[in-house]
């Protein structure tokens, strides 16, 4: 079955560095990674209380995010540390993006896509819930998580609305924007390969309309002088460098190069017969080179 | 229905809790239905709002706090706050009701364990139980460590 639903990638190969790395990565399951919600907790005293209990976890550069080694439960939120909100179960290359946007105290964000959660509570997090995040879904089922997982981190700068990213007013400017756009989500196959269904060429090209919408309405609401954090957990260029490259062709956007402490690549340089500039500021995750699933991430902020 | 500020809800928790104003001072809180909701960002005039902050007390005959809104502020309690073993911390998670002796009024509680706020408790008194206020979904499995 798994080589079977491999081949989906090989429409890759060309554009995807190490890609017989990249397939073999792709076989074995993802860890799991969590991220410390240091609101609640001292790192330290997180990790002693976990190893006591008999997990093996290994910390990531300066970042408190952990990758779980070893876990005497079947599923790593099976603690009362978990249900306390003192750790969000968060895969590494989730991250990226918060981390891209950087967000300062007192600063107002727009997350256009948010549910359930892990990365407006990261935000929420690295701003020590001072200023305004609006956390945005259109699913109903999906804002439940959201303020599930709102709740049990003992987030409280966080408004949550229920509106259509893709034309929907939020009444004023941002000084950040994240739009962690729905996508094909093929760099989630390794946490759930026997459900994953991928794309076609139509469905990329769907779901990059969309995108490109999305991106529009995130620029009517970007103040001067602000970013947008445009990011997909797919490969497709489709849905990832065309939407960016849209984005400066269309809506007066620059693509900002930036540093990421998390390894990764450039973007795709060239697909199906269209050429993509700033593909060398744009960043690309994949599982072969942390032991993650993958992202794609580019910053833009007006010209 | 329109979320409505009304900051007269801190007094609860100083006066219940005697937990510092300081501290209550952070939140705004604000009204919709039988919720209010404790929020510590900038206010912000926006429609089709969910979700505002963190649920922080119903109101009924008589308030009941949170365990989500406990959970961030209990740890400043200074009074009506019960600490639990080992042994009873976990059964409280789990929604069970205790047999215990505390120095504290009947009513809604503060519950720790060490370091830890578990959440809300309801004490009664006069029968010397506390009945845990543990939502379901926070509430511990059999087979969780």
């Amino acid at each position: 079955m798994e080589e079977e639903k491999l081949k989906y990638f090989e429409k890759y190969r060309e554009i995807i560095r190490d890609f017989d790395k990249f397939l073999k990565k792709l076989k074995t399951p993802q860890p799991y990674w969590f991220r410390v919600n240091t609101l609640k907790i001292q790192e330290e005293k997180l990790i002693e209380r976990l190893e006591t209990k008999g997990f093996r976890v290994e910390k990531f550069g300066g970042i408190n995010a952990y990758r779980i080694l070893e876990m005497p439960v079947k599923h790593p939120g099976a603690t009362v540390e978990y249900s306390l909100g003192y750790y969000y179960i968060q895969d590494l290359s989730s991250m990226a993006p918060v981390l891209a946007l950087d967000p300062q105290p007192g600063e107002r964000i727009l997350d256009m896509a948010a549910a359930p959660g892990s990365k407006s509570t990261m935000i929420a997090e690295l701003m020590n819930n001072s200023g305004t995040i609006v956390a945005n879904d259109i699913s109903v089922d999906r804002i439940k998580s959201l303020a599930a997982n709102i709740e049990r981190l003992g987030i409280t700068n966080i408004i949550v609305t229920k509106k259509d990213a893709r034309n929907a007013n939020f009444d004023g400017k941002f000084d950040k924007i994240l739009l962690d756009a729905p996508c094909s989500g093929e760099g989630t196959f390794r946490k759930n390969p026997w459900g994953f269904q991928g794309a076609d060429e139509k469905g990329h090209s769907i779901l990059g309309r969309q995108q490109k919408m999305m991106l529009r309405n995130a620029v009517r609401h970007l103040s001067d002088g602000g970013i947008i954090v445009y990011s997909t957990c797919t490969y497709s260029p489709i849905e990832n460098e065309s939407v960016v490259k849209y984005g400066v062709e269309n809506l007066n956007l620059k693509v900002l190069k930036i540093d990421l402490p998390i390894p990764h690549l450039e973007g795709v340089k060239e697909w199906d017969g269209e050429k993509y500039e700033m593909y060398e500021k744009c960043i690309r995750i994949y599982p072969h080179l942390v032991d993650t699933g993958g992202m794609f991430i580019a910053v833009l902020a007006k010209q | 229905m329109q979320f409505l500020q009304n900051n007269s809800y801190r007094i609860y928790f100083i006066e219940r809790f005697g937990i510092p104003e300081y501290v209550l001072n952070t939140y705004t809180f604000w009204e919709r239905g039988r919720k209010v909701w404790a929020f510590s960002g900038e206010l912000w005039d926006i429609n089709g709002v969910e979700v505002f902050g963190i649920k922080a007390l119903t109101k009924g005959r008589d308030l009941k706090p949170s365990t989500a809104f406990l959970r961030i502020v209990g740890k400043y309690a200074k009074k009506n706050v019960i600490f639990l073993d080992d042994n009873n911390a976990l059964a409280f998670l789990r929604g069970r009701e205790l047999n215990i002796d505390y120095p504290a009024d009947g009513g809604y509680v503060v519950v720790r364990r060490k370091d830890d706020v578990l959440g809300c408790g309801f004490y009664v008194k006069k029968e010397k139980r506390l009945i845990s206020l543990i939502p379901s979904k926070y509430r511990l499995q059999e087979t969780w460590v």
